[in-house]
Parts: structure tokens; C-alpha cells; sequence
């Protein structure tokens, strides 16, 4: 009995996303020349709109400049753009390089369109990509800036001697918001406890083997 | 210890109807009052309460209000200088007040002082307080923009609450391990000042 050789389904899915589908018969038919020069135009215009940049100036002038019809250079534009996005998605850990030329080559898209592709995906800009697609992702606001005074209160109105220390806490949050609270020194303990806490939780978690599974 | 009240006019009033007031009647106004006292601009009886005690106590309304503000008065600066029950004790007599009712004066500030200090002690003005703490650690497995993931991420909640107001406003920041990490850090160097205080 042979065996075959089954190979993971593609980093697109299980399904072909109807967009690349598309992108790639586009791709082939020779009679659309889409050089490579204009190919790589594109490429570089998608990476910057992924990036955040505005790219509509540019995408536009494109459009302009080629013979190829406006439909199918669209339809050409969003696969591509899908495939730049899907393989994002997915840790260079997961996809490698390799598997993802593999994964192109099957939906018979030329090869130098594929080197293309792999040098935005796996190339040096991949971090930056990651970090703004990142940021854009639903998430609570991260501490930006913590800033902190600790004050000996000698009097008050009502105590002549009161020497109670307390903490002072400026926050400034990713959401633009500024906090300004006192901590009483009891409740600092807490938070200070319930922080060494979290970590030590989260040491333990990531120690935990089902993490350490590659997938 | 210097006098921390003198024998004014009004003092001479109140402490006139003072020692005419019940002795029993009396301890149980006095703990009233000493249980609201941290409580700035809130009225320590309510007016249906003061019209009670007017009745109970056989005194006017100018008369109890006299009574009332003197003995806050009397406590707030047995407060603020923190005195001892005993010199307490001695300074109402120097005023007249009748022994049975410095005594009582004297066991209510004996129990119920020192803690009435300790709360003004933590009063500060402050625009608003940390009261509540909580928090929730998470293991992010996707989003949008990443498959894959495995990352822990901790949400902490604080709960402030602004001196003047009963609600709690809550707010809520999310750390990666490295983020919290960073932040325990700068709470160690805080309590590194708190330490060398002591």
C-alpha cells in the first residue's frame, strides 16, 4: 500500500478565496501582460496601505498607466491583497517560506510573481506589517507612562500630627486618557501583591506543555 | 499639655446644659457623634432626629444645637491634638463640666478615639482614590491580524473613587508579560521609597 503524502491544506484555507481565484487565472493569461515592473508597483502600493499609509493616489495612478481593464485589474489588486494579508496572519514560525512558495505554486501563479510575493511576506518589512495590523485589533487600553510620588502627609486640618505616607499615581493610558489617583499605602501592598501574583501565574502557564506545542 | 479649648461664654453655656442632660441619654449622644465626626459637611443628626432629642433631652432647638456643636468641637480638637483620655478628662473638669459627664466623655474617647484618628489620618486630599483592585489573566489565542497566538495577557482593574462621590469609576489596562513585567519594577523602586521612610 503507497502512501500518500498529504500535504496541510494551504495557508489560504480549505478553500480557495474567490478573490485569488480569480488573481491567479488573471495572472496566467498572458494576453493581459501584467509585466512584472507593474506587478511589483502593486505589491509595494498594498504593503504601505497594510502598513496604515493612504495608497489611493497611488493605486490610482496605476490604474491610469496600464492597458489592462479596469475589472480584472481589480480583481487581480484584491487577490493579491488577500494573500499578502493571509499570510501575515500566520507566525513565521507556522508558515516557512518554503511551504508558502509551495502553496502558491499550486495555484499556478509564475514564479517570479512568487518570489515577489515572499519577499514582502518574509522579508524585512514583515515586522513592521505585524505591528500595525496588531494595533488595529480590538484590544484594552496598555499603560503608556506610569509616573508615581510618595508624600509624607505631616498635618491636616483635622490632625496636627498626622505623618501618614502615601503614593501618588499619574497614568497615562494608550487611549489618550490621563489618571491621577491616590494610593493609600495598604492598597499598594495589594496591588503590588496582586501584580507579583499575575506573573507568577503567567511563568507557570507558559511553562505548561500544551504551549509548547508547535502548530 | 496646654488647654486644647478655653472656657469661652459659649463653652460656659453649653456645658451648663450639658451637666443638666441625663448621664445615660448623654453617652448615647456622644457615641452618636463621635461615629459621624470623620464625616466633613454631613449633618451628624438628621432633622427628625434633632426634633427626638429635643423632646427626650427637655432642651430648645438653639440649646441643642449649642450642646451639639460644642461637644463635636470638644472631640475634633481632642482629635487633632490627639490627646490622652486622662488630660482629656482634666480639661473638662477646668471647664466645669460635671464629673460624671467628663467620665463619659472620657470612656467614649477612650474606645472610640483612637480609631476616629486613624481614619482621618488616611483621609488626603486627593481627586479620587485607588479603592478596588482586580484582575484577570488571559491566554490571547487569535485576532484579526494574527493566527496562532499564545500569548498570556493580564487585565487589571482598578477601582477609584473620587472624595466627594459614592461611584466607583473603574478603569481597566491590559499588559503583556513583558508590560507587566516593567510595571512591577516601577512599583518595587516605589516601595523601595516607602521602605526607606520607616
Amino acid at each position: 500500500m503507497s502512501s500518500h503524502q498529504t500535504k496541510e491544506s494551504s495557508f489560504l484555507g480549505g478553500r480557495i478565496p474567490p478573490e485569488v481565484e480569480s488573481m491567479s487565472r488573471y495572472l496566467k493569461d498572458a494576453s493581459l501582460t501584467l509585466d512584472q515592473d507593474m506587478f511589483r508597483k502593486i505589491l509595494k502600493a498594498l504593503a504601505s496601505s497594510i502598513e496604515g499609509r493612504d495608497c489611493r493616489e497611488v493605486m490610482r495612478r496605476i490604474a491610469e498607466s496600464s492597458v489592462i481593464p479596469e475589472e480584472k485589474l481589480s480583481h487581480i489588486v484584491a487577490g493579491m491583497y488577500r494573500v499578502l494579508t493571509e499570510a501575515i496572519r500566520i507566525p513565521t514560525s507556522s508558515l516557512k517560506q518554503e511551504a508558502f512558495k509551495e502553496d502558491l505554486r499550486e495555484l499556478r501563479i509564475p514564479e517570479d510573481f512568487i518570489t515577489d510575493f515572499a519577499s514582502v511576506v518574509f522579508g524585512s518589512r514583515r515586522a513592521a506589517l505585524e505591528a500595525v495590523t496588531s494595533e488595529r485589533d480590538p484590544h484594552l487600553p496598555t499603560l503608556d507612562e506610569l509616573r508615581w510620588r510618595v508624600d509624607v502627609t505631616i498635618s491636616t486640618s483635622s490632625l496636627a500630627r498626622a505623618l501618614q505616607p502615601s503614593v501618588l499615581m499619574q497614568i497615562k493610558l494608550s487611549d489618550g486618557s490621563l489618571q491621577q489617583f491616590e494610593v493609600p499605602v495598604s492598597k499598594f501592598q495589594e496591588l503590588r501583591y496582586n501584580v507579583a501574583l499575575i506573573l507568577k501565574e503567567m511563568n507557570d502557564l507558559e511553562k505548561k506543555s500544551v504551549l509548547k506545542i508547535q502548530d | 499639655m496646654a488647654s486644647i479649648f478655653k472656657e469661652t461664654q459659649s463653652i460656659k453655656e453649653a456645658v451648663a446644659f450639658i451637666n443638666a442632660i441625663d448621664v445615660n441619654k448623654f453617652s448615647r449622644l456622644i457615641s452618636r457623634i463621635i461615629q459621624k465626626l470623620h464625616l466633613k459637611g454631613e449633618r451628624i443628626l438628621s432633622e427628625d432626629e434633632e426634633l427626638k432629642l429635643q423632646a427626650a433631652l427637655s432642651l430648645e432647638k438653639p440649646a441643642l444645637t449649642l450642646v451639639l456643636e460644642t461637644v463635636s468641637f470638644i472631640l475634633e480638637q481632642a482629635v487633632y491634638h490627639n490627646v490622652k483620655p486622662a488630660s482629656l478628662q482634666q480639661q473638662l473638669e477646668a471647664v466645669h463640666v460635671s464629673p460624671e459627664k467628663a467620665e463619659v466623655f472620657t470612656q467614649t474617647w477612650a474606645t472610640a478615639g483612637p480609631e476616629l484618628v486613624d481614619k482621618l489620618r488616611q483621609t488626603v486630599f486627593a481627586p479620587k482614590k485607588l479603592e478596588h483592585i482586580g484582575w484577570q489573566l488571559n491566554l490571547q489565542m487569535a485576532q484579526s491580524s494574527q493566527a496562532k497566538l499564545k500569548d498570556p495577557s493580564a487585565v487589571l482593574q482598578l477601582g477609584l473613587r473620587a472624595e466627594d462621590s459614592e461611584a466607583q469609576e473603574n478603569i481597566f489596562v491590559e499588559f503583556s508579560h513583558q508590560e507587566l513585567l516593567e510595571f512591577y519594577n516601577k512599583l518595587e523602586i516605589v516601595q523601595g521609597q516607602l521602605d526607606s521612610l520607616t
